[in-house]
């Protein structure tokens, strides 16, 4: 087996470094330069322009192409869907079905939360058969007292998160340090980087700095080569008999459709004009406010708790359904450059430094997004710094989307009422901050003229090309895409394997899940 | 495990005396079962004879010695394939002389040298207790022992026992109190503490003189542990002694690792609190042995401190191999050990200043620490009940060994004694598992000289008779 990773092999310790050496703590990127043989969208302090936007709304996705992946800053959020995720037009005639119920699921969420060590609420909609393999970790102050003073309006529970609570997979357990994201400094968090070297562990080769540009096909449509280029950019060939691409929800579509042949005019796996389209994210407005009571956020994890209420109902037939999230980021970082750029100093500067640190709390919409054809990724005119046509995104907020914000106020509202808040600042009307969930742009489906790949991953125009991806999801539903990716992935692998005579249920145990 | 096996003899016990045919005898049987199985955990028999997430007492784990991996033996009384055939007689004397029923020769990796000082007494207990409260296991460890030429001659170790068996069993010093003597006998027989941390000659044998004086166990180093102030526990009280040995920590000198914290989890923190205060008791007056290179107590070195001033700003280098210590530490201890080395309000993530482990001049146990990490029980959650977890986690796979010096050297520099220095050599070394043992070749040397010399004396012999 052989992985070949875009961009250059990293360690957490370089990463933490380089945070610590951060002048912008809050900019997730800042730990994770672009390099030039794999770019990646770098917005602070300027926009690189590589991800090319076409709008109408901005798609400002934020990746890392680097040893790892986008993982080494997610706030571990590992969600499962709710089953109804999985009808969606059959229940609310919006949106598509899953080609899979969320039984057929259920097996290969659980063995994802066993490779990755999560833990979380039982009462968060999502069904399971056999317990987490650990409690969460212990609940944050701040998080404790928002939980008691919204009930019984609100149920507040603990996030489900691949976050230790206790040592696991010779992983120590969380110790607070509160930067979840940019990068978690001791692998409390379980992340990609851990799966590569896990991977690297069971025997697979993985080849760094090897830029994949092209994936070359026979007469039959069999995928026979992969073409990259590596750091001297020197164009290397690889043969395979099975390839799995899986380069994430943008530069997916994108190879697919940069390998386009004379038998492919349209690009690979494309044959239904479906490769990028629909792309997908959970747009987010937010409310910042002054509580009456001291919080302190920043003590344990950065988001630890959320409101569920809202993931599924009739209501799905009108807008969008949407989670609510609580952010325990502490707030040191923001208010001291909110009052610096205020021109407030001295004694003033401390006393409002400390009363925002202490009271200052915020909670924002994970909203659920339709499959829309007309968001998508597809090849930009401009070209990246390797020569290659840089992805472009086109994106828009649907009116389900901003009906379901528009709901979503009524929640904001009582939340601060219940909170005694006080100096109320909303997010601003019509902005919807991006949350970095790249899903839909190799939706699985059972129609190939509506679909990229079926149930299992594989692509409908080749039969040994499979998509282990955020992409493949075919709707976004209220939850962080990576958990569903990964289950989807195992269920993929598992199909492989079959295929190959070896028995199912072996990719855990392949893949280093403790024992 | 241990917890349900506590309960067993317990319950039965309890059953026994709520039963109105309960006789006194079967009352004694069962207390005599139970102290048994308290002597066995005082012994750490387990350590040895059950591999992780294995049955107990099963063997199969492999002890890494100078000669070679030793497969520990099946001693569950299983009639097929343990000890279950064995008289008391017999298991006493494997036990205390490392001699098996079959009369073959046990290996000293089996610490009959220490359980030599076990009384009859005791013997009988835990003999009732392995015939009765351990569950036979009717299989075979995995793998068998082989070790290479001479040692694979089990009666060559006749001749080492005559050189370091002493059969003779723990006798009191009626000059002192009953604790010492309690503390005595449970350090130098069931808890064998000299195995470990009293350095050992050319052929393997316990240098008497230099009890418990600190030893290399190859990888991991069983520090100086006698009543010297500055290289022993000398500083330490009775107290955090004693409650050293329960948890495994004292906020004011270190924490255990490698072997000792599985020896302090299998086996310490289960002795009663009493037993416990003896050994610390007993420790605290073996005879004062110290490194001149020891000049204040290993717990009393460094302080906090940072470099930060040095590294912020400075981008790091190309080669990683060439970052500082102190952006070494920035990046992978300071979010625990805090940027100061000062650990956590509690000292549960401990302090490096202070700390016994930077305290010294031998660096092993550092190195050890960043490589492998600090395992504990109950520090984790893994299948089958299995708690084992890591304090801190292991940097083998994600520091080089370039990156391991500059780091080590960086916190004894800044935390700990200066005089202990972290080499490539050593990191290389303790890497790939510890230095090869000369053993083999010195006793094959030995044996090559003895052979020559008898061929000496032979042709000398002829000639006389030829002349």
């Amino acid at each position: 087996m052989l992985i070949l990773e875009a961009g250059p092999r990293v360690t957490r310790g370089e990463i933490v470094s380089r945070f610590r050496n951060s002048t912008r703590r809050s900019d997730l990127m800042s730990p994770y330069p672009s390099v030039p043989t794999a770019p990646h969208p770098i917005y602070q302090p300027t926009d690189s322009g590589y991800l090319v936007q076409a709008g109408p709304y901005p798609y400002p996705a934020e990746y890392i192409r680097q040893f790892g992946g986008t993982t080494w800053h997610w706030a571990a959020q590992a969600w499962r869907n709710v089953p109804n995720d999985f009808r969606l037009h059959s229940l609310y005639g919006v949106g598509v079905d899953w080609p899979i119920s969320y039984d057929e699921l259920e097996p290969y969420y659980q063995e994802a939360e066993e490779i990755m060590g999560v833990s979380g609420a039982d009462n968060t909609g999502s069904p399971r058969k056999q317990p987490f393999p650990m409690e969460p970790v212990i609940e944050a102050y701040a998080m404790r007292r928002v939980r008691e003073r919204l009930a019984p309006q609100y149920q507040v529970v603990s996030n489900t998160t691949a976050r230790n609570s206790v040592s696991y997979g010779g992983r120590p357990a969380c110790c607070g340090n509160n930067n979840c994201q940019p990068i978690c400094p001791v692998d409390a968090q379980y992340h990609g980087g851990i799966a590569a070297l896990q991977a690297e562990a069971a025997g697979v080769t993985i080849r760094v700095n090897a830029n994949v540009y092209q994936l070359e096909h026979d007469a039959q449509g069999r995928i026979v080569a992969a073409l990259y280029y590596d750091a001297d950019k020197k164009s290397q060939r690889v043969t395979a008999k099975t390839f799995i691409l899986a380069a994430n929800g943008i530069e997916s579509p994108r190879l697919l459709l940069l390998s386009a042949s004379e038998k492919y005019p349209k690009g690979l796996a494309n044959s239904s004009d479906m490769v990028g389209r629909h792309l997908m994210d959970h747009p987010s407005t937010s409310l910042t406010f002054d509580a009456d009571e001291d919080l302190w956020l920043g003590r344990g994890p950065q988001s630890p708790s959320s409101i569920g209420t809202m993931r599924d109902g009739d209501f799905r037939g009108q807008h969008a359904a949407y989670r609510l999230d609580f952010t325990n980021i502490s707030r040191v970082d923001g208010a001291t450059r909110d009052l610096i750029s205020r021109g407030v100093y001295g004694e003033e500067f401390e006393r409002q430094l400390r009363f925002s640190s202490a009271r200052e709390m915020s909670l924002k919409t994970v909203l659920e997004v339709l499959p829309d054809p007309e968001n998508r990724i597809t090849l930009s005119s401009e070209k990246d710094s390797m020569g290659i046509p840089k992805p472009q995104a086109h994106y828009s907020i649907g009116d389900y989307t901003r009906l379901g914000h528009e709901r979503a106020r009524q929640d904001f509202a009582n939340v601060a009422r219940l909170m005694g808040g006080t100096n109320l600042r909303p997010s601003k009307e019509g902005a919807y901050a991006n949350n970095q969930h790249i899903c839909g742009t190799l939706s699985m489906g059972r129609d190939p003229a509506a679909s990229v790949c079926n149930e299992w991953g594989r692509a409908h125009d080749h039969a040994n090309l499979f998509f282990c991806s955020t992409g493949v999801l075919p709707t976004c539903g209220t939850c962080n895409s990576t958990e569903n990716g990964v289950a989807l992935a195992l269920r993929t692998v598992d199909h492989i394997l079959a295929e190959q005579g070896i028995k199912p249920g072996t990719a855990a145990a392949a893949a280093g899940a403790p024992a | 495990m241990s917890a349900r096996f506590a309960w067993r003899p317990l319950l039965l016990t309890v059953g026994l005396l709520l039963s109105s045919h309960g006789h006194a005898a079967d009352v004694d049987a069962a207390a005599q079962i139970e102290r048994g199985r308290y002597l066995a955990t005082a012994g750490d028999c387990i350590a040895c004879h059950t591999v992780a997430g294995g049955k107990p007492m099963a063997g199969g784990l492999a002890v890494d010695t100078p000669i070679g991996p030793i497969i520990a033996s099946n001693i569950t009384p299983s009639k097929s394939h343990g000890i279950g055939n064995y008289s008391l007689a017999q298991f006493s004397s494997a036990v205390r002389h490392g001699v098996r029923a079959d009369g073959a020769h046990l290996y000293p990796a089996m610490p009959y040298t220490a359980y030599a000082k076990v009384t009859d007494e005791d013997m009988a207990a835990m003999y009732a207790w392995f015939m009765q409260g351990v569950a036979p296991v009717n299989a075979a460890p995995e793998r068998s022992t082989r070790l290479p030429f001479p040692f694979n001659i089990r009666l060559s170790m006749l001749a080492w026992n005559w050189l370091f068996l002493d059969k003779e069993p723990f006798k009191g010093d009626p000059a002192k109190s009953v604790e010492w003597n309690r503390g005595a006998y449970l350090v130098q027989g069931l808890g064998h503490c000299g195995t470990c941390h009293t350095p050992r000659n050319a052929l393997m044998g316990e240098q008497a003189s230099k009890q418990l004086g600190g030893a290399d166990l190859g990888t991991w180093s069983a520090p100086n542990i006698t009543s010297d102030v500055n290289s022993g526990i000398g500083s330490w009280s009775r107290e955090d002694l004693a409650a050293y040995l329960r948890t495994g920590r004292s906020a004011q000198h270190g924490q255990a690792a490698g072997p000792m914290a599985e020896a302090i989890d299998h086996s310490l923190r289960h002795l009663t609190p009493n037993d416990l205060d003896a050994i610390a008791l007993y420790v605290k007056s073996v005879p004062a042995l110290r490194d001149p290179n020891d000049s204040k107590p290993v717990t009393q070195w460094g302080q906090a401190g940072d470099r930060l001033a040095e590294l912020r700003g400075v981008p790091l280098p190309k080669d990683l191999n060439r970052m500082s210590g102190a952006q070494l530490y920035d990046a992978n201890c300071a979010s625990c050990h805090q940027a100061r080395g000062q650990g956590s309000f509690d000292g549960s993530l401990p302090p490096l200043f202070h700390n016994s482990t930077t305290g010294r001049s031998n660096t092993n146990n550092l190195v050890m620490a960043m490589l492998d990490g600090v395992r504990r029980q109950g520090a984790g959650v893994g299948s089958a009940g299995n708690t084992d977890g890591y304090l801190m986690p292991a940097f083998r796979q994600t520091l080089s060994s370039e990156q391991i010096v500059s780091l080590g050297n960086y916190v004894q520099q800044l935390y700990g004694n200066p005089a202990g220095k972290v080499t490539l050599e050593q990191v290389t070394i303790l890497r790939q598992g510890g230095a090869p043992s000369d053993l083999i070749g010195l006793v094959r040397g030995s044996l090559i000289v003895a052979g020559l010399a008898l061929l000496l004396a032979i042709l000398w012999w002829r000639r006389r008779k030829e002349d």
